[in-house]
């Protein structure tokens, strides 16, 4: 069990956060801050407790925490939602957890110049249900949408799954505020103005501090990007008796210029068998339906009209069939909903047992899809037999680039995982089944994580591998910044940027 | 790193006896149902995470805690607190993608209000309940009402006042239709019940009062004495077969949920009676002309969903149909599902053990009522209008009860005091 | 998509045991109209709740509700093709 911090410690971050509840000892105060719904040892879930919590309220307050935790070189774990799929807010070290959730205000809406400025604890939709009523939004859509927050996914350089049409995390945040791992508080936008888009003063660094993992500071302000309130959402479901057909359609339709097209995505053969089991629009399908694809377009009733109708004759165009208005209806607004419940999970008798749901996300280009599918389903059946606590959920393939849907894919493997029967020995089974998984990608000329992040073992090994040459870079950025290696340590392999040539360590 | 570390005591589940293991094995389907998943849909829906932003005020952290108890690495002790923050309002049970997307597929959903309150009833068994909780139940066992007048001097508090609020309006007792009456409007807001009476009066629908009636035993279990409740349920379904009742109308959320979960949870198929939301059988009455709104009121209103109503009932339209009934207002809405993470507060004991976080979920939801600008906000649950009337008066907007409207438009004047 | 106009607000305790489920595709059965169920044999391991009718009927409600809602947050039209499905199913 981690330990408790010494009480001198306690009372000086409590001096720091003043008078507020908001320095947590307790046990539970630190138990329920271990975990993110990624698939989590849960027999030694008392290794990953933070020390401490604090649960600020100010800029201020986490730089005086952060220089603190210099001070007497004590980590620091930053931790916003803890609704990210790849442990970056999972203590490796104790530490003092900084929660930021209660920095949740709404600090500016300018409809001029179109920005909001927030606290990175809030969520989004909470965010869009107050911005709804000026006809904008920001438009940062991820499977985590109702519960994600704005600092988490700064901190992971989160996808969405309106990013053909409206970008990513990193392509709708203007600017930010970040506390560094060395405690100072540093403006970081394009250039120096906090709404300006696009700058080439000085160097470019807002790119740096996104996606980051909580390791290259703390957001504690962020100036989000503004758009019009769609007029119009149009989204259809076809329907193949054939993957490659279905593999040939997702990039008919992700190369057909619809600048509206705010994603599409595929459905594999496993993926339709999982949903069979116990999802209502797919269920009464007939047999021949194996793959799916579906489309979305997002804009105005001008726009979108006439590219709904271009989108029917793509999805049609190599024998998709279009699955019907209530279940394209139903399935898309589903999109948040459908992935996480565990009851999803089978064992191989086909008896129901509640499953964690592990999300690979990685990035792979077009071409590599159909065999990157047969490789990792492979992969999972293997492990499937040598353990049977592990569950093939099928794979999904959503176009990834930032208003460019015909380049690169976010491939994801759903896995399941009968997490209450985990022992050391299934876990290391487990660590070995992504690291096979996360191997592919890198064969393929792939990323290990378009999105969550490789902050979890099984994934971060091979962090430097896939950074290839420029992974020399990464460690002296880490290192200029966070000299003490105090700022979420451990994750992603970057200790290695405080190992010295000769082999020795420190950090 | 760190300096000296703290010597733990390790907590051994076993030298706790029998009753956090029981615990732990009948909870533990639906704490891995959820620590599994994790994905924490509940928490911007809940309106004390709204408030507080702490995790362990989460549904997710009740789940959780449960497990970290299997592992024996907490005890009751250390988690009870946690689930002191909660108004049982349903919004993260319903919200859960395990409950919306699949509870009825599975047959199995998030049960998160009967999680908090089955921690609440071990933490009674073990001598841990809080304090003011204590008090109030204690009190509820003496007066068979809830205090909800206070217990100073001279308080009409009690059963032989339980009835005044029906002074002047010739109810008789018993029946095969009882109007049940929660302690709130018999002793606090007496406008609601005097209006509701006459109401039915009006429209021809036959019904009286109990002999004796004690408060439902809903808050008891509630707040985790569940023997208390138990024990007033029986005194108050034998009160109902005495008097030959058949249907019971309850004109108030919370007894409309013990009705229609606890009592038949603890009477199995003998409890055979009807249950009946006041809200269901006006909007009936006003729809088949039975009763005539005719008067104007002119007022710009929006409507609060009341938890027990919308969330954990799904009653939400007969509302909204009465309120459209009513000649004269300006009726702003805000949709039911946006309502799932609204709250007064009022619910669960929360008011009784946690006023401050209490008065800030009524103040917040006045703040969206402000943003319609309108003049007055709409309940139909008693419970929430005392914490939702003392944020409204900080914002200049009066909180009304839908019945008071309803009686006002059909030219009743309902009497009435609010307070002691 | 259930058509039910189910009222909340009367409750009868006779009335709340689901009918007995009839066989609909490979582990999937069914009690209410349009409502799909797993084979309750599949839940060996994970127990199932006694849920009454007012229940399940509240749940399939408050989905299509939430649905709706979730088409109106990001959008003020939600168009869709206007066709039937052509795979066959319902």
């Amino acid at each position: 069990m981690v330990t408790a911090l010494d009480e001198s410690v306690v009372e000086e971050l409590g001096g720091i956060l003043g008078d507020d509840d908001g320095v947590l000892t307790n046990v539970t105060s630190r138990a329920m801050r271990a975990r993110v719904p990624a698939p989590f040892p849960v027999h030694r879930w008392f290794e990953y407790m933070p020390q401490v919590v604090v649960l600020p309220r100010t800029a201020e307050q986490v730089s005086e925490i952060v220089k603190f935790a210099n001070r007497h070189r004590i980590p620091v774990v930053p931790r916003a939602g803890g609704t990210g799929l790849a442990d970056g807010a999972v203590p490796l070290r104790g530490g003092i957890m900084v929660d930021i959730k209660r920095m949740s205000e709404i600090k500016e809406i300018d409809l001029v110049n179109r920005t909001v400025t927030v606290g990175p604890g809030i969520n989004m939709l909470k965010l869009n249900e107050q911005l709804r009523k000026h006809g904008v939004m920001y438009p940062d859509d991820p499977a985590s949408y109702p519960c994600s927050l704005v600092g988490g996914r700064i901190g992971t350089g989160g996808w969405s799954l309106l990013g053909a049409r409206y970008g990513h995390t990193r392509d709708l945040v203007v600017s930010m505020q970040v506390v560094l791992p060395t405690g100072e508080i540093v403006d970081i936008g394009d250039g120096g103005g906090r709404k300006l888009r696009k700058s080439s003063t000085g160097l470019n660094l807002k790119q740096l501090f996104t996606g980051h993992q909580g390791t290259l500071g703390i957001t504690t302000e962020a100036t989000l990007e503004l758009v019009p309130r769609a007029e119009c959402e149009f989204a259809a479901f076809f329907a193949f008796d054939d993957y490659m057909k279905a593999h040939l359609t997702t990039g008919t339709l992700a190369r057909s210029g619809l600048a509206t097209l705010a994603g599409v995505v595929l459905f594999d053969e496993r993926k339709l068998a999982y949903l069979r089991r116990d999802d209502e629009a797919y269920i009464p399908q007939p047999d021949w339906v194996v793959s799916a694809v579906a489309a979305t377009l997002y804009g105005t009733r001008a726009e979108v009209e006439p590219a709904s109708k271009r989108v029917m004759e793509l999805g049609r165009s190599a024998g998709g069939k279009y699955v019907g208005d209530e279940i394209s209806w139903g399935d898309w607004a589903s999109r948040h909903d459908r992935y996480a419940t565990p009851l999803h999970g089978r064992l191989p008798s086909g008896e129901v047992v509640p499953m964690c749901w592990h999300c690979e996300d990685a990035a792979l280009t077009y071409s590599e899809l159909p065999k990157v599918r047969e490789e990792w389903h492979a992969i999972v059946q293997r492990y499937i037999d040598e353990y049977g606590i592990f569950d093939d959920w099928g794979m999904f393939a959503y176009t990834n680039g930032a208003y460019k849907p015909w380049g690169d894919y976010l491939v994801e493997i759903d896995v399941g995982i009968w997490e209450e029967k985990l022992n050391d020995e299934t876990w290391a089974g487990w660590v070995n089944l992504k690291r096979e998984i996360a191997e592919v990608s890198l064969r393929h000329g792939g990323s290990i994580t378009a999105c969550h992040g490789a902050t979890r073992v099984g994934d971060a090994e091979l962090v430097p591998t896939e950074m290839g040459t420029a992974w020399e870079v990464v460690k002296r950025v880490k290192r200029a910044l966070d000299p003490n290696n105090i700022m979420n340590p451990g994750k992603q392999m970057l200790d290695q940027a405080y190992v010295s040539t000769d082999g020795e360590g420190s950090g | 790193m760190a300096t000296k570390p703290k010597s733990d005591t390790r907590y051994d589940p076993r030298a706790d006896g029998q009753l956090q293991e029981e615990f732990v094995e009948k909870w533990r389907d639906n704490a891995y149902g959820c620590f599994s998943s994790g994905h924490k849909f509940c928490r911007e829906v809940c309106p004390v995470m709204q408030v507080t932003r702490n995790e362990n005020h989460s549904p997710t952290a009740f789940h959780a805690n449960i497990v970290a108890m299997e592992q024996g690495q907490v005890s009751v002790e250390d988690v009870a607190d946690d689930y002191v923050h909660c108004t049982q309002c349903g919004a993260c049970e319903l919200r859960c993608p395990n409950t919306l997307f699949t509870g009825d597929f599975y047959r199995h959903r998030t049960e998160t209000v009967k999680v908090v309150r089955a921690m609440r009833a071990l933490m009674v068994d073990k001598g841990l309940d809080r304090q003011n909780w204590q008090v109030w139940n204690r009190l509820t066992d003496e007066l068979k009402n809830e205090p909800v007048l206070g217990v100073g001097d001279g308080q009409p508090n009690g059963q032989e006042h339980v009835r005044d609020w029906a002074d002047g309006l010739d109810i008789p007792v018993g029946g095969e239709t009882i109007m049940f009456v929660d302690c709130e409007a018999a002793f606090y807001r007496t406008s609601i019940p005097r209006a509701t009476a006459q109401i039915l009066q009006k429209a021809g629908v036959p019904f009286g009062l109990m002999r004796e009636q004690w408060c439902c035993g809903g808050p008891a279990a509630e707040m985790g004495y569940v023997e208390q409740s138990r024990a007033f349920a029986e005194h108050n379904v034998a009160d109902w077969r005495a008097v030959g009742a058949k249907r019971i109308i309850a004109i108030e959320p919370h007894d409309y949920i013990h009705f229609t979960e606890d009592y038949p949870a603890y009477f199995g198929e003998s409890f055979d009676f009807e249950v009946i939301q006041i809200l269901e059988l006006v909007a009936e009455l006003i729809r088949d002309g039975r009763l005539k709104l005719e008067r104007p009121i002119d007022r710009v209103v929006t409507y609060h969903d009341p938890c027990r109503l919308n969330k954990r009932k799904g009653i939400y339209e007969a509302p909204r149909e009465i309120l459209r009934a009513i000649p004269g207002l300006t009726f702003k809405d805000i949709d039911h599902v946006t309502q799932w993470s609204y709250c007064s507060g009022g619910g669960g004991g929360l008011p009784i053990e946690k006023p401050e976080i209490a008065a800030e979920i009524s103040r917040q939801r006045l703040g969206r009522a402000a943003e319609l600008e309108v003049d007055t906000l709409v309940s139909a649950c008693v419970w929430s209008e005392r914490p939702l009337a003392a944020a409204g008066s900080d914002v200049g907007i009066e909180v009304l009860d839908l019945i008071e409207l309803v009686a006002e438009a059909a030219g009743i004047e309902a009497g009435g005091r609010e307070g002691a | 998509m259930t058509d039910d106009t189910y009222r909340q607000g009367t409750y009868r305790r006779s009335e709340q045991e689901p009918p007995e489920p009839r066989p609909i595709a490979d582990g999937v059965v069914s009690r209410f109209e349009h409502v799909l169920e797993v084979d309750p044999t599949l839940m060996r391991h994970f127990g199932q709740q006694k849920q009454p009718a007012w229940d399940t009927k509240r749940i399939v409600d408050s989905r299509w509700e939430h649905l709706r809602w979730m088409h109106d947050h990001f959008a003020d039209e939600v168009l869709v093709a206007g066709e039937e499905s052509e795979t066959g199913a319902e």
